[in-house]
């Protein structure tokens, strides 16, 4: 029997539609997956059945009945919400049912010292509190370590047991597995397909998530000519985080740097861009020294930078779409006055080339979604055809499909002679992109890996053990 | 059409309509007397003193667009005034370079500000208020408390460069609202304080030369408070330490009824003029109104609420 159906759900936030006409049933007792990229409608849709948004057509069946929830208040049990167990007359209550869930927490602690995990185990568990019969959770293990999220498990586990249905929103697919019976898809607003987990396979759920098949690292011809380097980097310092650093990166290729959070990987390809003064050392291109911590300077001799945070550093959310475009020329440019047309006819053809979906120029970039977001971001820097491009995490927070376009975007500037440096802490993408990776460790150079001879084992034990020493 | 009627400056025109007709009709006379408020005369009188803010108030926008504030310009027209009046009646120095020498104050008023804010790293708002101190202070110092008198040199009714005196005022920030206006809109240089307001963060990371153009901002707002104290001074035919006190906060609320927003990124030159006149009007028209004289800022603190909020609703609605 059906306990949560959802009929024909639609959903739009002005021009955008985030449901188009979703169906799906979620039986009693079951564990339920609901897995997409970003903005595939996921959110949304738990957010309708919280009451937090209202659906503008279509309709929530509980148990048969239509569910009608005004507000938050009136909703199921979403764990969403930070609570707290700490009034005295719940204590005895509330740590009986952390110890039934095995939740390693006492019942005395207050909410603000507890870690993220033992928050998330707390909502769950109060969601026990009264008696609920569905739980719905929103990537409930985003902030939590592999450990952590066992231990999520095994209090949704315990739940499942005692017949409460889940409803579980992720987009990491081990744990969806691991956890669900059953897994819808939704793409683009719209449902896909649901599976039985034990008829799936990672790479169906992955092809409906997408649209298309994934593919591989793709093999690339470099093209032949100079032979000097285009980007040349010696002995490069940036106190505390870049200690001396030489590499040098060829006319069309593609250079990984991989390292993990804080080894200095964005600190490096920042000070090369001139955004921190070095303390010592030289960046050269094509021969021509560049003067350092000037970005301008920078863009002048052709280096461009696509930075980590395009929300904090790429984007100018007050100015249209061709002015976020056309930015990047005005330091190369010697005329004062801006030219309209010529703009406009720049950044129609980046928005061409690179297939951003936006309404128009004149649009604000909050309009777009992430993966547009980042083309933009790559589009404004494509537009003054710079000869080296340092790319610094170029695909976080985009979904599956912006990020393999972004790649092939990536290698089609390569194959057309440009110099290219993908600073990644993603390493099947470094794999994926790089002809040569270099690995970064505490500001330095641990190695350097072909494309043949680099897999996961070799990079990561570069990157993360200090005690075999460099290769 | 849409886009034109969402024109943010078309709003403020809508304000300042509505208000010159709300107060030709209340005020209307009785038994065919002349009307005290629809009459050419006072149409110049309110053109003449809204010029004073009105001028001061483009730089106060660019300023606030580029995401800081300024706090100097009531000061500034006092210093200028005075360092204009000096040179012009005590030193005796011909009028034009009486002028450039306070423009030049102006300037570097500015400077100052902007050295400390893009040099030293205060915030604006401190920067700022340490510059206005420092103005009025050198202004008070300069004139020990007398006073310079502008009338005897430039009597009413005289010409310059072929304006009649009346007119200088009006004729000025007309003219630097179309060269600001087309400065923001159409040149390098706005588009870079826009985008400085909006995201200095990504300035920086786009190869902006965010330093240079927050000093050209303030050093901007600071000559054009300048201007404005070398149009008060001749329009009161004094030169004087006092003068413009508390004009700031009248400045800056002319910039932001015209759609500057305080957190950067959004705002008009042409608004803030026309949020002068907005003011322009309210203080002319409300002294007329008998028993209102009381109410005047009331009712001037009140119409910069409600326009911010029916700007805050409107941007809202639009999204």
């Amino acid at each position: 029997m059906a306990d949560l159906e959802f009929r024909d759900v639609h959903k739009s936030f002005g021009a955008v539609r985030a449901l188009g006409g979703v169906s799906f049933a979620v039986r009693e007792g079951e564990t339920h997956a609901c897995v997409g990229e970003n903005g595939a409608g996921k959110s949304t849709l738990l957010k309708i059945v919280a009451g937090i948004l209202r659906a503008d057509r279509g309709e929530i069946l509980w148990r048969g009945a239509p569910l009608r929830v005004g507000s938050p208040h009136d909703a199921l049990a979403v764990t969403d919400r930070v609570g707290r167990l700490d009034e005295p007359a719940m204590r005895s209550r509330a740590a009986a049912l952390l110890d039934e869930l095995h939740v390693p927490v006492s019942a005395d602690r207050r909410m603000e010292h507890l870690s993220p995990a033992h928050v998330q185990l707390v909502q769950v568990a109060r969601a026990l509190a009264f008696d609920c019969r569905v739980l719905v959770l929103d990537e409930p293990t985003t902030s939590l370590t592999d450990a952590e999220a066992t231990q999520l498990f095994g209090v949704l586990a315990a739940l499942k047991a005692r017949g409460v249905t889940i409803l579980f929103v992720s987009h990491r697919l081990p744990e969806v597995f691991r956890l669900c019976d059953r897994i819808t898809v939704l793409r683009d607003g719209h449902h896909i397909a649901t599976f039985d987990r034990e008829a799936a396979t990672v790479d169906q759920v992955v092809r409906a998530m997408v649209g298309r098949e994934p593919p591989g690292h793709v093999p690339r011809e470099r093209p032949a000519g100079d032979a000097r380097p285009a980007l040349s980097v010696r002995d490069l310092v940036r106190r505390p985080r870049v200690n001396g650093v030489s590499f040098d990166v060829a006319a069309g290729e593609i250079v990984g740097v991989f390292g993990l959070v804080g080894s200095g990987r964005t600190e490096l390809v920042e000070t090369i861009f001139g955004l921190a003064r070095p303390d010592a050392g030289s960046v050269d291109v094509h021969g021509h020294r560049l003067a350092p911590g000037a970005p301008a300077s920078a863009i002048r001799s052709g280096v461009a930078l696509v930075p980590e945070d395009r929300q904090r550093q790429g984007l100018f959310f007050n100015l249209s779409l061709g002015d976020n475009l056309a930015l990047p020329g005005a330091a190369l440019v010697s005329h004062r006055l801006i030219r309209r047309r010529e703009e406009r006819d720049g950044a129609a053809s980046q928005i061409a080339a690179l297939s951003i979906k936006a309404p128009g120029l004149q649009v604000t970039p909050d309009r777009l979604s992430g993966g547009n977001q980042q083309k933009v971001v790559v589009g404004k820097w494509l537009g003054i055809a710079p000869r080296v491009l340092l790319l610094d995490e170029p695909t976080k927070g985009v979904d599956i499909g912006a990020k393999y376009e972004i790649h092939n975007i990536i290698r089609r500037e390569a194959s057309r002679g440009m110099a290219c440096l993908v600073a990644s802490s993603d390493l099947p993408e470094v794999l994926a992109l790089a002809d040569r990776i270099l690995v970064v460790r505490d500001g330095r150079l641990r190695g350097e890996l072909s494309a043949v001879e680099a897999d996961e084992e070799r990079v990561m034990r570069l990157a993360a053990a200090p005690a075999e020493g460099p290769a | 059409m849409r886009r034109f009627w969402h024109t943010r400056e078309l709003s403020t025109v809508a304000i300042l309509a509505l208000e010159a007709i709300v107060f030709t009709w209340y005020l209307w006379p009785e038994g065919g007397r002349a009307h005290p408020f629809l009459n050419g005369p006072n149409g110049l009188l309110i053109l003449k003193y809204s010029s004073i803010y009105g001028i001061a108030a483009i730089g106060a926008a660019i300023v606030i667009i580029s995401g800081g504030i300024d706090l100097a310009p009531g000061a500034v027209i006092a210093l200028t005034s005075v360092v204009t009046g000096h040179l012009f009646v005590k030193s005796g120095w011909p009028l034009a370079p009486s002028v450039a020498a306070g423009l030049l104050t102006g300037a570097a008023a500015g400077l100052v500000s902007s050295w400390l804010i893009v040099r030293v790293g205060l915030p604006p708002f401190i920067a700022t208020l340490g510059v206005m101190g420092i103005a009025r202070g050198v202004a008070f110092i300069i004139t020990e408390a007398r006073y310079y008198d502008l009338s005897r040199t430039i009597p009413p009714g005289s010409r310059l460069l072929g304006v009649p005196v009346d007119w200088v005022a009006p004729v000025v920030m007309i003219a630097a609202a179309c060269v600001f206006q087309f400065l923001m809109k159409r040149f390098q240089w706005g588009r870079a304080v826009f985008a400085i307001g909006g995201n200095e963060t990504a300035a920086v990371f786009t190869g902006i030369a965010v330093g240079r153009v927050k000093t050209s901002v303030y050093v901007v707002a600071g000559l054009l408070a300048s201007v404005s104290g070398i149009v008060l001074a001749v329009a009161q035919g004094q030169g004087k330490a006092d003068l413009a006190t508390g004009y700031e906060l009248d400045i800056i609320a002319s910039a932001v009824v015209g759609g500057a927003s305080l957190a950067g990124g959004r705002g008009s030159v042409v608004g803030a003029v026309l949020g002068a006149l907005i003011f322009g009007v309210l203080r002319n028209a409300l002294p007329q109104i008998p028993g209102a004289t009381f109410y005047d800022r009331l009712i001037v603190g009140l119409v910069v609420i409600v326009i911010v909020v029916l700007d805050q609703v409107l941007v809202r609605h639009e999204r």
